[in-house]
C-alpha cells in the first residue's frame, strides 16, 4: 500500500517558449505505481500531446482545474510556482520541484510559514554530493549549439574547407565548463560536426581558461582577440565584478558569438550591485535567446550604468535544457524515476537520512533536511 | 534463504597495485550478517592492519587466497589471473571490473566455469551514467604526475613572468572532461592555489578531437605550443595512431607526454594495434615515469616507431596512484550494489524491471549481458 495515493502537474506557466510537461510514458509509469494523476486543462498542449495520449487505456489519469491540481499529497512541477502561486498548495501536499533553497531564501521561508512539505530536485545528491536531478549536459550542448548556429548563419564561409577550425574560448571549467568544451569540440551538434567533416571541414578547437587565466588582462586580450565563439561558464566567487569587462569586448572579431551559459541575473540593487559574467550582455529566456547586437532589448532590459556600448552577438537562455523540451523531459524522467518510486512508497514523512542510497539522496532534498542544517 | 558468502582474494599483480578494499566497506557487509573471508594479507598493500579489518565484527576472518575464492560472492577490483579463474566455485558470482564489451574472451571464460559475473564498469543507472567509476582519478592522478614531470623538464615552471602552460588534450569525453578541470588546477588544488597567490600565470588547456587531430598542418601547429600533451582519446579503430611518431619532434624539448587511454601494443595481428601517441612506453603501477633515454623504450615491439621521444608518464591503473582515496570511492559506490545482491539472496533474484539497483546491477551481470546489450556474444 502506497504512502500517497494521488499526484498533481500543473502547468508551468511561465513564457511562452516554455513547453516542457512530463511526458505521457513518465505519467504511466507514475499510474503504474499505483496512484491517480491529475493534469491540469491544457498540460498536454503545453507540450504538443493531445489528452488522448495521456489517457489512451489508462482510467488512472485525470483533467482537473489549476487549483484541483496543486491540491494533491504530491505535486510535481519543474520549475517552482511564482510566489502567488504557493497558496494553491494544498494542506499537507508535497510539492516537488527545482526550489534552489540557497538561493531563493523566499521560498524557503514562504513554505516553512505554511507549514509545507516539500523536495527540491536541485537538491537531491548522492553521498559524494553529485547531484542526481540535472541536466547540465543539456545547458552546455544547446548553448553551443545555439552559438554555432547564430555562426553559420552569419559566417558560413567560416566553416568552409580551407578555413582554420573554429576557435572557441571556454571561460570557467566546472560542471557546465566540461560540457562546454565536449561540446565545442563537436561544434555543438555531431551531425553539424559530421556533415562538416564529410565536406573536408577542418573543424573546431576549444581552450578553456580558469581563473588565474581569466584574471590576467594581456592573456585574455590574445585569447578574445582570437575567438570565434566566447563562452561563458563561470561560477563567479565575486559576483558584483564581471569575468570579461565590457571594454574586453571590443576585442573579439566582429563576427565573434557570445554563449551565455552561466546565465547570472543583473541585480542593481543589491549590495554590492550583482552583474554578469560578461558584462553588458542581454539575457534571454525560452521566448528569446538570441540578441544580434543592434537589438532593441540591449537598451530595454540591462540596468542603467552597466556599459554595453561593445556588443556581439549573444546567445543567452534562462533555461537551456527547454530550448529541446521532449529530450529534456525524458531525461529528467529517467532521473526521476526511483525518486517517485520511493517518495510514493513511503511518503514524505517517512524518509529518513539512515535509509538507502535513494532514500539518503531524497532526504538531502528535503525542506526538512534543508532546514535542519 | 541460505546467507550469501563474500570472499575478497588480493590482487596479485604488479608489486605497486597496493589495493584492497578498506575496512569500512568490509565492516560494512559483515553487517548486513553474512561470513567474510579476506585472503590473509589483505590491506598490507596499504598498510592496513589485520585487526582494522576483523576487530569489530565476528563475521569477517582471514583465510588462504583459495578460500578467499572459493565463496557464493568474489569481490575483486580487477579481473583474476588467469591462474586465478578456476579457484571460483561453479555457480558462484564474481563482482569484478571485466568490461564485457572490449574483453569477449572473459564472457567466454566464464560461461565455461558456469559463474555468474557482475561488471563493475557496466554497472549503469537508468541515464547510462557509470555508478562505479573512478574517471575523475584517472585525469586528476595522471595530471598531477604530468605536472610534476614538467616541474623537472621545465624548471621555470614557478617563474611569474612565464606564459601560461599550454596543454592540449586529445579527446573530450568523460576522461577528457576530468583532464581539463585539473589540467587547469596543474592536477593539484594545493599547487594551484600557491600558484595564484604568487601571481604566477596559470594554465591555458587547447581540447581538440577527431575532426581536428586528423588535420597534419593544425596539429603540428598546436604541437609545436605544447607543454603537456594529453592523449585521452577513445578510439573507434585502435590500429588508427592520432599522433604519429613523427610528429611528436615537433613539441618543445622540455614537453611531457601523458597517456589517459592507456591502450596497449599488439604488433601480432596484420593491422597492428597501436597506442594513439605512437612510440610511449605503456607503464603500469610499478613504473609511470618515463624520460626519453629509457630502457623501456627499445623493450616495445618492433612496429612501433620510437625515434623521437618526450618524457611521458602512462599508467594501466592512474587511480591506484592513491590507493585508499581510490577505494574509499570504489567502496562507497559498490556496497549498495552488495547490499541489494544480499537482500535479494544472490544474483538470480536480480529483477531487471525492479528497483534503481536491481536494474543497474541487471545491466551488468553475464547472465542478462547479451539482452541487455542487445547482442550476441
Amino acid at each position: 500500500m502506497n504512502a500517497l495515493q494521488s499526484v498533481g502537474l500543473p502547468r508551468m506557466m511561465k513564457e511562452q517558449g516554455e513547453r516542457r510537461v512530463f511526458l505521457p510514458d513518465f505519467v504511466h509509469f507514475l499510474t503504474a505505481l499505483g496512484v491517480e494523476v491529475f493534469l491540469e486543462e491544457g498540460y498536454w498542449s503545453d507540450g504538443g500531446f493531445t489528452i488522448e495520449e495521456y489517457q489512451r487505456d489508462n482510467p488512472h489519469v485525470h483533467r482537473c482545474s489549476r487549483e484541483e491540481a496543486f491540491d494533491r499529497e504530491l505535486v510535481l512541477i519543474l520549475r517552482a510556482p511564482e510566489r502567488h502561486e504557493f497558496n494553491l498548495l494544498g494542506r499537507g501536499s508535497c510539492l516537488v520541484t527545482m526550489l534552489h533553497y540557497n538561493t531563493r531564501p523566499w521560498r524557503v521561508q514562504r513554505l516553512k510559514d505554511l507549514g509545507m512539505r516539500a523536495v527540491s530536485l536541485d537538491s537531491i545528491t548522492d553521498d559524494n554530493n553529485l547531484r542526481l536531478v540535472e541536466n547540465m549536459r543539456a545547458v552546455a550542448w544547446n548553448g553551443i549549439d545555439a552559438a554555432f548556429t547564430e555562426l553559420e548563419r552569419s559566417h558560413p564561409h567560416l566553416f568552409e574547407r580551407y578555413s582554420c577550425p573554429i576557435r572557441v574560448i571556454v571561460l570557467g571549467t566546472g560542471i557546465v565548463g566540461k560540457y562546454a568544451v565536449e561540446a565545442a569540440t563537436k561544434m555543438g551538434s555531431l551531425n553539424r560536426n559530421e556533415g562538416y567533416m564529410e565536406k573536408g571541414g577542418t573543424g573546431s578547437v576549444a581552450v578553456a581558461a580558469g581563473r588565474s587565466v581569466t584574471s590576467r588582462t594581456s592573456i585574455m586580450r590574445t585569447l578574445l582577440e582570437s575567438a570565434d565563439i566566447l563562452v561563458d561558464a563561470t561560477r563567479r566567487r565575486n559576483p558584483s565584478i564581471p569575468v570579461v569587462p565590457n571594454s574586453w569586448i571590443a576585442w573579439l572579431p566582429p563576427h565573434a558569438v557570445v554563449a551565455d551559459l552561466a546565465v547570472d541575473p543583473y541585480l542593481p540593487n543589491d549590495r554590492p550591485p550583482v552583474v554578469r559574467g560578461v558584462e553588458g550582455i542581454p539575457q534571454g529566456n525560452l521566448d528569446k535567446y538570441v540578441f544580434l547586437p543592434e537589438d532593441p532589448d540591449w537598451e530595454r532590459d540591462i540596468p542603467d550604468g552597466v556599459p554595453t556600448q561593445n556588443r556581439r552577438t549573444v546567445v543567452s537562455c534562462y533555461s537551456w535544457p527547454g530550448v529541446h523540451p521532449q529530450q529534456c523531459m525524458e531525461h529528467y524522467s529517467r532521473q526521476l524515476k526511483p525518486f517517485m518510486e520511493l517518495l510514493i512508497e513511503k511518503g514524505y514523512d517517512a524518509l529518513s537520512p539512515e535509509g538507502g542510497y535513494i532514500e539518503r539522496a531524497l532526504y538531502r532534498a528535503t525542506l526538512r533536511a534543508w532546514l535542519s542544517r | 534463504m541460505k546467507r550469501m558468502s563474500v570472499g575478497f582474494p588480493r590482487m596479485h599483480k604488479e608489486r605497486g597495485e597496493r589495493r584492497d578494499f578498506l575496512p569500512t566497506f568490509v565492516r560494512r557487509i559483515s553487517e548486513l550478517g553474512v561470513p567474510v573471508i579476506l585472503e590473509q594479507g589483505y590491506g598490507s598493500g596499504m598498510d592496513i592492519s589485520a585487526r582494522s579489518y576483523t576487530g569489530t565484527t565476528k563475521n569477517a576472518r582471514f583465510g588462504s587466497h583459495e578460500e578467499a575464492y572459493s565463496q557464493d560472492l568474489v569481490i575483486v577490483l580487477r579481473y583474476p589471473n588467469d591462474d586465478e579463474l578456476p579457484l571460483l566455485r561453479s555457480g558462484s558470482c564474481l563482482m569484478s571490473m571485466i568490461h564485457f564489451p572490449t574483453r569477449p574472451g572473459r564472457i567466454k571464460q566464464l560461461k565455461e566455469f558456469n559463474l555468474e559475473a557482475v561488471s563493475l564498469d557496466s554497472v549503469k543507472d537508468d541515464t547510462g551514467r557509470r555508478l562505479v567509476e573512478n574517471l575523475r582519478a584517472v585525469g586528476w592522478n595522471g595530471v598531477e604526475t604530468a605536472f610534476m614531470v614538467l616541474g623537472k623538464t621545465f624548471p621555470g615552471l614557478e617563474n611569474r613572468n612565464r606564459r601560461p602552460v599550454h596543454v592540449t588534450i586529445l579527446g573530450s569525453g568523460g576522461v577528457g572532461a576530468h583532464a581539463m578541470q585539473a589540467a587547469i588546477r596543474y592536477g593539484d588544488t594545493k599547487l594551484w592555489e600557491r600558484m595564484v597567490r604568487q601571481a604566477v600565470p596559470g594554465v591555458r588547456v587547447t581540447v581538440v578531437d577527431y575532426d581536428v587531430t586528423c588535420i597534419e598542418h593544425e596539429m603540428l601547429g598546436i604541437l609545436e605550443e605544447t607543454d603537456v600533451l594529453v592523449d585521452a582519446t577513445q578510439r573507434p579503430d585502435p590500429t588508427k595512431v592520432v599522433i604519429p611518431n613523427d610528429w611528436i619532434a615537433h613539441l618543445p624539448e622540455h614537453a611531457v607526454i601523458l597517456d589517459l587511454s592507456v591502450d596497449p601494443y599488439d604488433c601480432t595481428e596484420n593491422s597492428p594495434t597501436i597506442k594513439a601517441i605512437e612510440g610511449i612506453p605503456h607503464g603500469d603501477l610499478d613504473q609511470y615515469i618515463y624520460y626519453p633515454e629509457d630502457k623501456a623504450y627499445d623493450l616495445l615491439p618492433g612496429c612501433v616507431s620510437t625515434r623521437h621521444r618526450r618524457a611521458t608518464v602512462s599508467c594501466y591503473s592512474w587511480p591506484g596512484i592513491h590507493p585508499e582515496d581510490c577505494m574509499g570511492i570504489y567502496g562507497k559506490q559498490v556496497f549498495p550494489l552488495v547490499r541489494v545482491l544480499m537482500e535479494a539472496g544472490g544474483p538470480t533474484n536480480i529483477d531487471p524491471r525492479g528497483t534503481f539497483f536491481h536494474r543497474a546491477l541487471s545491466r551488468a551481470m553475464l547472465s542478462h549481458w547479451p539482452t541487455a546489450q542487445g547482442e550476441s556474444v
